[in-house]
C-alpha cells in the first residue's frame, strides 16, 4: 500500500468517525428538544379543534367539535401522545397540519425548496459579493473605501430585513416600476419557468442578501486585514510577487478557511431573515406559511419545520466541517 | 475544533467607532433613555385613543411626524413603542442572562460529562432558526408581553452561556484559585468570592450586547402579528400598520418608527462594542460575540 | 408587459443557476382576448372539498348544488330539475336530478351521488364543521337514481336554501378517508370549471368545463391568485397583475381615478358588532347597552374606519333583505346626550375620574377583538373612544380567538357574521336562550322569551306574511334587549380591470374568498380585446 492511499483511507476513517461521535451526540440532543417542544406544546392552551373549525367555529357545535377533537385523538393522556407523535416523525410522518389541512410532509414538500432557492440563492451572493468588497477593503485598510464600507455594514446592520424589503418595494416596485413587487411567477404563467422565477426573486434575494452580508463582509475584511500580516504572507510580498498574487493567492486562502465552517453557524440568522423576507414579499415558502400556523397555533406544522430546520443546519455544519478539514490537515476535528 | 469555532460566533461584527462617534451615539441614547423614563409624564399617551377626523394628516407643527389612519400622532407613539421595545429588550436580555449565566457556570465549575452535555445542547440549539424557535414559543403561549419576553429569552441565551463556561474555564487553572482552594474555601464560597466577582463584568456585557438583538426580535415578531397586542403601540405594530398608509401616500406613518428603532439600536450597539473593545486583548478575543 | 426581455434575461442569468431543479414548460401571455381572467383574493380555502365546507352556499365555479342562487339570490334549480318539493307536513323534500350531467371525469352524476354527499357531513367521523348547519336532516335517501328524498326531524322552511351544497362524486372516494382524501386537493365537480392545478399558497388555476350542463363558459380559463396580504395586493393590483381583486376599501379607493379599472362595492350581509355578555355586572344591566348603542358613532365608522364602504348597522338582519323591519334603526351619529341621560337615570353617576360608578361598581369592562383582524381592531377602538366621552371606561384586548372563547361570558366581544340568504341562518344559534354559551353560538347568553317565540315561529310557519311578522317580532326585541350593539354592514369593495364585461355584484355573505365573491357569475364574464 502506498503512502498516500493509507493517508487518504486513514482521513476517510477519521470522517466516518466524527460523523458516528457527532450523531451519537446529536441525536440524544435532538431527542432532548423534541420533548420539550412537545411539552411547550401540551402546555399550551389552545384548542386545535377550535382552530380547524376557523370561522365556521360560528356555527359548529360544542358536540360537533368534540367529535372531532376525539378522532384526532387529543384527549389521550400525553405520554402516549408524545411516543406516537415520535413514532410518527421517525416513521417520516410528520403528523397533519391542522392549519393547511394536509399532511405536514405535503407542505415542507410545497414549500421547502423555494425556500432553499431563497436562501441558497442569497448564500451565493452573499458570499461572492462579500468576498469581493471584504478583501478589497481589507488591502486599502483605513483608505475611504474601507472606511465607507464599515460605515455602510454597521448602518445596514441595525436596519430589520422586513423595513428594507418594504424600502425596495416602495422605491423599486412602485416609484420606479423595474421590479416585480412580489409573488413568484408573472400571475398568467401556467408554470414555473426559471427566468421568470428569476425575474421575481431579484428583489427578495438582494434583500435577503443585503441584510445578512455586514457580519460576512466585516468578518472577511478582519480575517484577511489579519492574515495580511502573517508571516507567510510578509515573505511573499518580500519576494516581490505582485499585489494581487499576495492578496488573493496567500492572504485570502489563509482568511478563508475558519469563514468556510462559519457559514453553516450564521445559517439560522439566514433562515429568520428568509421568513420574514417571504412575508414581505408574498413568496409561497415556509416563512409565510409558519406564520399562518402561528396565528392558528398549528402544533404538527411549526414543530415538524423547526426541527427539520434544525436537522439540515446541524448537517449543513458537519459538513462545513469535514469541508474544512479535507482542506486544511493541520486541523484535527473531535 | 467546532467548539472552538462554534465558540466564536460572533453576533455583532467588531465596531469601533471614533469618539465623536461614541458621544454622538451617547447623546442618542441618553436623549432616547429620557425620553422614554419622562415620556408619561411630559406627554401621556391613552393607547386606545383614536380620532377619526385627523386622519393620514402630514407633519406639521402640531404633529411633527405627521399621524396615523386613525389620526393618532405618529411621534408620540413612536416614543412610546420605543419605550415598549426598549422595556422587552432589556428584561428579555437579563432573562437571557440568567438562563446562559446558570447553564455556563454548571459547565464552567462541574466540568467533565455536564460540561460536555451541555454545550452540546447550546451547539444543537445554536443549529435552530431563532425566529422560528421563537415564533413556534410565542404560538403556543398565545402573543402577548410575556411570550415575547420569553421568546426573546429563550433563544438569545446561547452565547453568554458560552462566554461564563470559558471564562469560569479559565479561571479554574489560575493561581488565585488553587490558593484559595488549597485554603480550605468550599465550592460554593469559591464560586461566590472570587469566581463571580471576575464572571460578573463579561456577563454585564454580554447582556448589554443582547439588547440591540431582543429589540430586533421583538419587533420581527410584532411585525408578523404575534407580538404584542396589535392597538398597543410598538415599533413593529406601527411598521406593520404602516403599510397600508404607505400605498395611499402616507409615508410618514412608517418611516418614523422605523428609524427611531435603527438610530437607536445602532447607538446602543456602538457604545456596547467600544465598551467590549476598553477589555484586555485575551478578553477581547474571548468575548467576540 | 413593458420590460424588455433582453433585461429581464440579462438580470435573471445570475440568478439561473440555482434554478436546475425546478422548470417545467410555460406560457406567459399578455392581454389576449383568450387569455385567462386573473382574479386575486386573501381567503385561500383550507380544501375544495364541499363535504368539509368550501362554497357551501353555492358560487363554489367548480361544484353545483341541487339549487343555485341568481343575482338577487333568489333560488333557481342547478342540479335538481326544478326547485325541489316539500311534503304536506314540511318534513319531507323531495327533488329530481337534471338528465345527462357529467362530472369532470365523465362519470354521470346520480342520486347515490347525492345522498353520498349529505351522508358524508352527517358522519360523525368525517371532521365537517357543516354538520351543525344540516341539524334538521334525519336521513337521506335515493329510491331510484334520478330521485333524492331527504327526511327532516321537524319542519325547516328555509331547507331548500341549505341546499346549495356541492354535490362530489360517490365513486372518488371509494375506500378513502374523506378528512385525508387526496380529492380535497384535485376536487372533481360538476361546474363550470375544472381543476387544473392548485398551488397553495399561490394560485388556482381552473380550466373550462367544456361540457358544463349550463353551456360552454364564455371564457376558457379562470387564475385565483392568494395574497394574503392587503398591501401586497394592492400592489400587484396596480402593477397590472389581476382582471379582479377584492381590496381593502381604504386600498381600494387609491383606483378610483385611476383609468382602465372600476371600483364595485357589492352590498352585503356581513355586519359587525359588540357582543355584551350578560354575565359581566356591568354589560348585564340594559340601561348600559342601551347608553352604549345611543353612544357609538357609526357614521364616523363608516367614514373613518371603512372609508366609506359601508353602512349603519341596527340588527342582524340586512337591510337590503325583504325581512327587514324599517323600525329599529335609529341614528347614525352619536347622540351622548341620549346616553348620559340613559346613565344618569339609571344610577350610574361620574365618579371622581369622570368614569360613572353604581353601587361602588364602575362602567368598567374589557372588549376583546381577534388580533389578526385590524378592521375589528380599529372598530373595537372607535367603541372604546365613544364610551369614554360618556363615561364609560373600555380596555381593549387584542388576542387570539383561543384566548378569547374561554372569557366570551364575561368579557364583550367584537363579532362579525351574516348571510343574506335567510334570517333563520346564523341568527337562531345566537339569539335563541338554548344556545345560551354553547360555545360561539349566544355566548353571552342572552335569554328572552319574546326572542326565543318569534325565531321557532319563523322556521316553522310556511306563510310568508307570517314568517315576516315572526321576524320584525325578533329583531324589535333584540333592539329593545341590546344584547349586541351593532355598529356596520361592511360593501366587499373589488377593482376589476374596464375591458371586463358581464360583472353583476350581488348581495354577499360574511365569508367571500374563491366562492361567492364578485366573481360568482365569472363563467360568463368575457374580455373586451
Amino acid at each position: 500500500m502506498t503512502a498516500p492511499t493509507r493517508a487518504r483511507r486513514r482521513r476517510r476513517t477519521g470522517a466516518g468517525r466524527v460523523i458516528r461521535n457527532r450523531l451519537l451526540v446529536a441525536v440524544p440532543v435532538l431527542f432532548a428538544t423534541s420533548a420539550g417542544m412537545f411539552a411547550l406544546g401540551a402546555a399550551s392552551p389552545i384548542d386545535p379543534a377550535q382552530q380547524y373549525a376557523g370561522a365556521a367555529a360560528f356555527t359548529t357545535s360544542e358536540e360537533n367539535l368534540a367529535q372531532i377533537r376525539a378522532n384526532w385523538g387529543i384527549d389521550d393522556p400525553l405520554p402516549v401522545q408524545y411516543l406516537r407523535w415520535l413514532g410518527n416523525l421517525l416513521r417520516g410522518d410528520l403528523g397533519w397540519s391542522t392549519s393547511r389541512h394536509e399532511p405536514v410532509v405535503d407542505v415542507l414538500a410545497a414549500r421547502a425548496g423555494w425556500t432553499l432557492l431563497l436562501v441558497g440563492a442569497a448564500l451565493v451572493v452573499v458570499l461572492v459579493a462579500s468576498l469581493l468588497l471584504g478583501t478589497l477593503a481589507a488591502y486599502r485598510r483605513g483608505g475611504w473605501f474601507d472606511r465607507a464600507l464599515r460605515t455602510t455594514a454597521y448602518a445596514i446592520q441595525s436596519v430589520p430585513s422586513f423595513w428594507l424589503g418594504l424600502a425596495a418595494i416602495a422605491v423599486f416596485a412602485l416609484s420606479l416600476g423595474w421590479l416585480p413587487a412580489g409573488g413568484l411567477t408573472d400571475i398568467t404563467a401556467t408554470g414555473t419557468d426559471p427566468l421568470d422565477v428569476a425575474w421575481h426573486l431579484i428583489l427578495p434575494v438582494g434583500v435577503l442578501a443585503l441584510s445578512q452580508m455586514p457580519w460576512f463582509v466585516l468578518f472577511i475584511r478582519d480575517s484577511v486585514a489579519d492574515s495580511l500580516r502573517d508571516d507567510h504572507v510578509l515573505a511573499a510580498r518580500a519576494r516581490g510577487l505582485p499585489g494581487r498574487t499576495v492578496l488573493f493567492g496567500h492572504a485570502l486562502r489563509t482568511g478563508l478557511l475558519p469563514f468556510l465552517t462559519l457559514i453553516g453557524t450564521h445559517l439560522p440568522e439566514l433562515v429568520g431573515g428568509a421568513v420574514l423576507v417571504e412575508t414581505v414579499f408574498s413568496l409561497p415558502g415556509l416563512g409565510a406559511v409558519t406564520v399562518q400556523a402561528a396565528l392558528g397555533s398549528d402544533f404538527p406544522l411549526l414543530a415538524a419545520t423547526t426541527l427539520a430546520t434544525t436537522v439540515v443546519v446541524l448537517a449543513a455544519n458537519l459538513a462545513t466541517d469535514l469541508a474544512y478539514a479535507a482542506a486544511d490537515p493541520r486541523v484535527r476535528l473531535e | 475544533m467546532t467548539a472552538a469555532v462554534l465558540t466564536r460566533v460572533r453576533r455583532l461584527p467588531r465596531l469601533r467607532p471614533g469618539r465623536l462617534g461614541a458621544s454622538i451615539a451617547a447623546t442618542v441614547l441618553a436623549v432616547a433613555v429620557l425620553a422614554c423614563l419622562f415620556a408619561p409624564v411630559l406627554w401621556p399617551l391613552d393607547q386606545s385613543a383614536i380620532d377619526l377626523s385627523q386622519t393620514r394628516l402630514a407633519p406639521s407643527a402640531a404633529h411633527p411626524a405627521g399621524t396615523d389612519d386613525l389620526g393618532r400622532d405618529v411621534l408620540l407613539r413612536s416614543i412610546y413603542g420605543l419605550r415598549v421595545s426598549l422595556l422587552v429588550g432589556v428584561v428579555a436580555a437579563l432573562v437571557a442572562a440568567v438562563i446562559g449565566g446558570a447553564v455556563g457556570a454548571l459547565a464552567g465549575t462541574i466540568g467533565g460529562w455536564v460540561d460536555r452535555v451541555l454545550m452540546r445542547l447550546v451547539d444543537t440549539i445554536a443549529a435552530m432558526p431563532h425566529l422560528l424557535l421563537g415564533i413556534f414559543i410565542v404560538a403556543m403561549l398565545r402573543p402577548s408581553l410575556g411570550a415575547v419576553v420569553l421568546s426573546v429569552g429563550l433563544t438569545h441565551w446561547l452565547s453568554t452561556a458560552r462566554i461564563v463556561r470559558s471564562e469560569l474555564l479559565s479561571l479554574r487553572n489560575r493561581p488565585f484559585i488553587d490558593a484559595a482552594v488549597s485554603g480550605g474555601a468550599g465550592r460554593l464560597r469559591v464560586l461566590t468570592r472570587h469566581l463571580l466577582p471576575h464572571v460578573l463584568p463579561r456577563l454585564a456585557l454580554a447582556t448589554t450586547l443582547m439588547i440591540p438583538h431582543a429589540v430586533w426580535h421583538e419587533t420581527a415578531l410584532s411585525f408578523l402579528g404575534l407580538g404584542l397586542p396589535p392597538h398597543l403601540a410598538s415599533l413593529g405594530n406601527m411598521i406593520n400598520d404602516g403599510r397600508g398608509s404607505l400605498l395611499a401616500g402616507a409615508w410618514w406613518a412608517s418611516l418614523t418608527p422605523g428609524l427611531l428603532l435603527i438610530v437607536v439600536t445602532l447607538a446602543l450597539a456602538a457604545l456596547t462594542a467600544r465598551w467590549r473593545d476598553r477589555l484586555d486583548p485575551r478578553v477581547r478575543a474571548e468575548l467576540q460575540l | 408587459m413593458s420590460r424588455s426581455t433582453g433585461v429581464r434575461l440579462a438580470v435573471s442569468a445570475a440568478l439561473l443557476l440555482a434554478l436546475v431543479a425546478c422548470s417545467s414548460p410555460t406560457t406567459s401571455s399578455g392581454a389576449a382576448a383568450d387569455a385567462p381572467l386573473i382574479v386575486a383574493t386573501a381567503g385561500e380555502p383550507d380544501t375544495l372539498n364541499p363535504v368539509l365546507n368550501y362554497g357551501v352556499d353555492g358560487g363554489s365555479l367548480i361544484f353545483d348544488g341541487l339549487v343555485a342562487r341568481d343575482e338577487r339570490n333568489q333560488l333557481v334549480p342547478a342540479l335538481a330539475r326544478e326547485l325541489p318539493a316539500f311534503s304536506e307536513d314540511g318534513k319531507t323534500v323531495t327533488a329530481r336530478l337534471r338528465d345527462a350531467v357529467l362530472f369532470h371525469d365523465g362519470t354521470p352524476l346520480t342520486a347515490r351521488d347525492v345522498v353520498f354527499t349529505y351522508q358524508a357531513v352527517l358522519d360523525e367521523k368525517v371532521d365537517s364543521t357543516l354538520r351543525s348547519d344540516l341539524d334538521m336532516l334525519a336521513s337521506v335517501a335515493a329510491p331510484d337514481d334520478a330521485t333524492v328524498v331527504f327526511t327532516l326531524r321537524y319542519a325547516y322552511v328555509p331547507f331548500l336554501q341549505r341546499l346549495t351544497l356541492g354535490i362530489v362524486p360517490a365513486a372518488a372516494f371509494a375506500g378513502q378517508d374523506i378528512n385525508k382524501a387526496g380529492f380535497n386537493r384535485q376536487p372533481i365537480g360538476t361546474g363550470p370549471y375544472r381543476v387544473t392545478s392548485w398551488t397553495p399558497g399561490d394560485r388556482l388555476v381552473l380550466a373550462a368545463n367544456d361540457r358544463y350542463w349550463g353551456g360552454r363558459p364564455a371564457n376558457s380559463a379562470v387564475v385565483v391568485a392568494f395574497v394574503p396580504d392587503d398591501n401586497v395586493r394592492a400592489q400587484r393590483t396596480r402593477s397590472g397583475d389581476f382582471d379582479a381583486a377584492e381590496l381593502p376599501p381604504k386600498l381600494a379607493s387609491g383606483f378610483d381615478a385611476q383609468p382602465g379599472y372600476r371600483v364595485y362595492k357589492a352590498p352585503t350581509a356581513d355586519y359587525r358588532g359588540v357582543m355584551l355578555p350578560m354575565g359581566n355586572p356591568v354589560t348585564a344591566d340594559v340601561a348600559v347597552r342601551r347608553a352604549l348603542n345611543a353612544a357609538v358613532d357609526r357614521a364616523a365608522m363608516v367614514n373613518g374606519v371603512l372609508g366609506g364602504a359601508g353602512e349603519p348597522a341596527y340588527g342582524p338582519v340586512p337591510p337590503s333583505s325583504e325581512f327587514a323591519d324599517p323600525s329599529v334603526a335609529g341614528n347614525p351619529t352619536a347622540d351622548p346626550a341620549a346616553a348620559t341621560a340613559l346613565l344618569d337615570a339609571a344610577g350610574w353617576r361620574p365618579g371622581p375620574d369622570g368614569i360613572r360608578v353604581k353601587n361602588g361598581t364602575r362602567a368598567a369592562f374589557s372588549l376583546m377583538y381577534p388580533a389578526a383582524d385590524s378592521l375589528r381592531k380599529e372598530l373595537a377602538l372607535a367603541v372604546t373612544a365613544d364610551a369614554k366621552k360618556v363615561g364609560i371606561a373600555i380596555t381593549p384586548e387584542g388576542l387570539t380567538w383561543d384566548a378569547i372563547t374561554p372569557r366570551m361570558a364575561s368579557d364583550a366581544l367584537i363579532m362579525g357574521y351574516g348571510t343574506p340568504y335567510d334570517p333563520d341562518f346564523v341568527s337562531y344559534k345566537l339569539f335563541h336562550s338554548d344556545f345560551a354559551g354553547q360555545g360561539f353560538f349566544n355566548p353571552g347568553s342572552y335569554a328572552s322569551q319574546v326572542t326565543d317565540q318569534a325565531l321557532r315561529d319563523g322556521r316553522a310557519e310556511a306563510d310568508p306574511a307570517r314568517r315576516k311578522a315572526a321576524y320584525a317580532t325578533f329583531q324589535r326585541q333584540l333592539a329593545t334587549d341590546m344584547p349586541w350593539v351593532f355598529l356596520t354592514y361592511l360593501e366587499h369593495t373589488y377593482v376589476v380591470r374596464d375591458s371586463v364585461n358581464g360583472v353583476v355584484p350581488r348581495v354577499e355573505p360574511h365569508e367571500h374568498d374563491v366562492a361567492n365573491s364578485i366573481w360568482w357569475n365569472i363563467h360568463t364574464w368575457t374580455r373586451r380585446s
